[in-house]
């Protein structure tokens, strides 16, 4: 019979297509998640520099950076990647003793906070360029997840002492 | 914390991927953690016992070279099943486009993945056909490493996205206890005697020889004593040319090195010289001359800038220009308390290159990258203070 081979022709090309489709709708439920996960990391490590800069403040009595890292502590949305790049500016003009306990504490959380945010913004590409692929949008793969945000901010690294740079 | 790397390149033949995972892994072992190597290399030899073999390695031109690779089917069972009995928190694989087993780790891997790029890919016609493939991998690293700006440059440009650059680290305790070679450097005083070092590839243009030949044929004749020390593959013709026959025994050449004579040859100098023109990424010869202690001479080039703190650590000459190089060569071999100075200040300088203190910033960006995973934060104590 040779229409026979024209069913199992069909119908292994739909198993292919089907595995496809899944395989594609997984990875970019994955490339979602983990934004999710890396936000979650940065977020944490913005609270871990500010709350930082906030005991460096009170030790010093210096004013303006406590402000800054008050404002940072408690921003939220929109405003927040302006609070935190005006807490990075206050830390910049502020000299740091990186063999001074408290003053290496804003320097090492500031350095997590600058590999957490290369992460993250990489992530996020990677994120938004599978969302633009012509088979998700087609098939709306992504539309369950939210459009992950890049966090632009400057970068946060203070320790320019050994000439090592990131960013 | 268990941490599984893999290299692409067999080591049953040396070469600088594999030495900077040799001295990784030791250097992250020092600091309490469980390390396991997969790497290309036949079964029966001699390894460092937290090296897995992963079988024999085929030769395979590329990129103007031939590496030694592994790939198939068999090789994939083999990643898989060290990657099950692991159990590893982060997996760190070098050079992950290279048609190798770090390529098979980074497919099969579940959990984070650190990438470390070792050389400065440019964008091949090959690359741009294999991109939907390249974006499968880069899709499963989380974070990335460069070893210096031009592989990250070219990381930024090609592959879209950033990288946290860590350069290459350097053991400094070998290089600084390292024994000098028997009769080096030998005496100097005012106007005469002295030993200069340089090593690497003499016929290369951009490396510079020519300048520093040029800036000792001008200074010997009027320097009773002054010597050079020469290390790297090349003839002795080439090394000669130029040079007049009577100055010739003053030139001693050790021809390639291993690592170990490299360390004592660096001990055996009065003053390093790199005469590079252009096109040093980084400088990794200038750390580990500071290591052993010589007094740096660098042209002006950027990356020896910063490896010298902008000339804190070394003395810097205006690139190609031979007689500026001799002037400063005849003004530092008579001035044994600037050298001592200079000296001093670069091995403060090299400290941040001391292995591990550079294996606590790969640490940092491991737990960046298994934070990214699972969204906890990780405590600064397994890191310990940078």
């Amino acid at each position: 019979m040779p229409g026979m081979w024209w069913v199992v022709g069909v119908v292994v090309a739909i198993v292919l297509v089907t595995t496809y489709l899944t395989w594609t709708a997984a990875r970019v439920d994955r490339l979602h998640s983990r934004v999710e996960s890396a936000a979650r990391a940065l977020d944490a490590h913005l609270l871990r520099r500010a709350a930082a800069a906030a005991v460096l403040a009170e030790e010093r009595y210096a004013v303006e950076l406590y402000a800054a890292s008050r404002i940072a502590l408690d921003a939220e949305g929109d405003e927040r990647e302006a609070a935190e790049n005006d807490l990075t500016r206050q830390l910049r003009i502020t000299p740091l003793d990186p063999d001074d306990q408290v003053a290496g504490a804003v320097i090492g959380a500031s350095r997590r906070l600058g590999l957490a945010r290369q992460v993250h913004t990489d992530l996020v590409r990677d994120a938004l360029s599978a969302r633009r692929r012509p088979l998700v949008r087609l098939m709306r793969m992504s539309r369950k997840r939210e459009r992950p945000r890049y966090f632009d901010i400057d970068d946060p690294t203070l320790d320019t002492r050994t000439g090592l740079s990131v960013s | 914390m268990r941490i599984g790397i893999v290299c692409p390149y067999s080591f049953d033949v040396p070469g600088g991927v594999q030495n900077h995972i040799v001295d990784l892994a030791e250097a992250l072992i020092g600091l309490g953690h469980e390390v396991s190597v997969l790497a290309p290399a036949d079964d029966d030899s001699p390894l460092p016992s937290y090296v897995v073999p992963a079988g024999r390695s085929v030769p395979f031109p590329y990129n103007g070279s031939v590496a030694r690779i592994t790939f198939g089917p068999v090789s994939t069972a083999r990643v898989r099943r060290w990657l099950a009995r692991g159990q590893f928190d982060v997996l760190h694989v070098h050079e992950p486009f290279v048609l190798s087993l770090s390529l098979l780790a980074v497919l099969s891997a579940r959990g984070p993945v650190v990438a470390t790029f070792h050389t400065a890919m440019t964008r091949s016609r090959a690359l741009a056909v294999a991109q939907g493939m390249l974006q499968l991998v880069l899709e499963r690293i989380t974070a990335r490493i460069a070893v210096s700006a031009l592989a990250r440059k070219l990381q930024v440009e090609h592959l879209d996205g950033g990288a946290v650059e860590i350069p290459n680290g350097v053991a400094v305790a070998k290089f600084a206890n390292a024994e000098p070679l028997p009769g080096w450097p030998g005496r100097s005083g005012p106007g005469q005697g002295g030993t200069l070092g340089f090593l690497g590839r003499f016929t290369e243009t951009r490396k510079g020889f020519g300048v520093l030949r040029d800036a000792f044929v001008a200074l010997a004749p009027e320097r009773p004593g002054l010597r050079l020390l020469v290390a790297g593959p090349g003839d002795l013709d080439d090394l000669y040319e130029g040079v007049p026959p009577g100055l010739r025994d003053r030139i001693t050449f050790l021809g390639r090195v291993s690592e170990e004579d490299k360390a004592r040859m660096l001990r055996s100098v009065d003053l390093y010289v790199a005469p590079n023109i252009g096109g040093e990424s980084f400088g990794m010869i200038l750390t580990e001359a500071m290591a052993a202690g010589a007094t740096v001479v660098a042209s002006d080039l950027d990356a020896f800038r910063r490896v010298l703190d902008g000339g804190r650590a070394g003395e810097i000459f205006p690139t190609g220009d031979a007689r500026a190089l001799r002037n400063t060569l005849a003004r530092l071999l008579d001035d044994p308390v600037r050298r001592a100075e200079l000296s001093a200040c670069a091995k403060e300088v090299v400290a941040a290159f001391d292995w591990p203190t550079v294996a606590r910033r790969v640490l940092e960006v491991y737990a960046t990258a298994i934070e990214a995973t699972d969204g906890r934060v990780l405590d600064e104590e397994w890191i310990g203070p940078i």
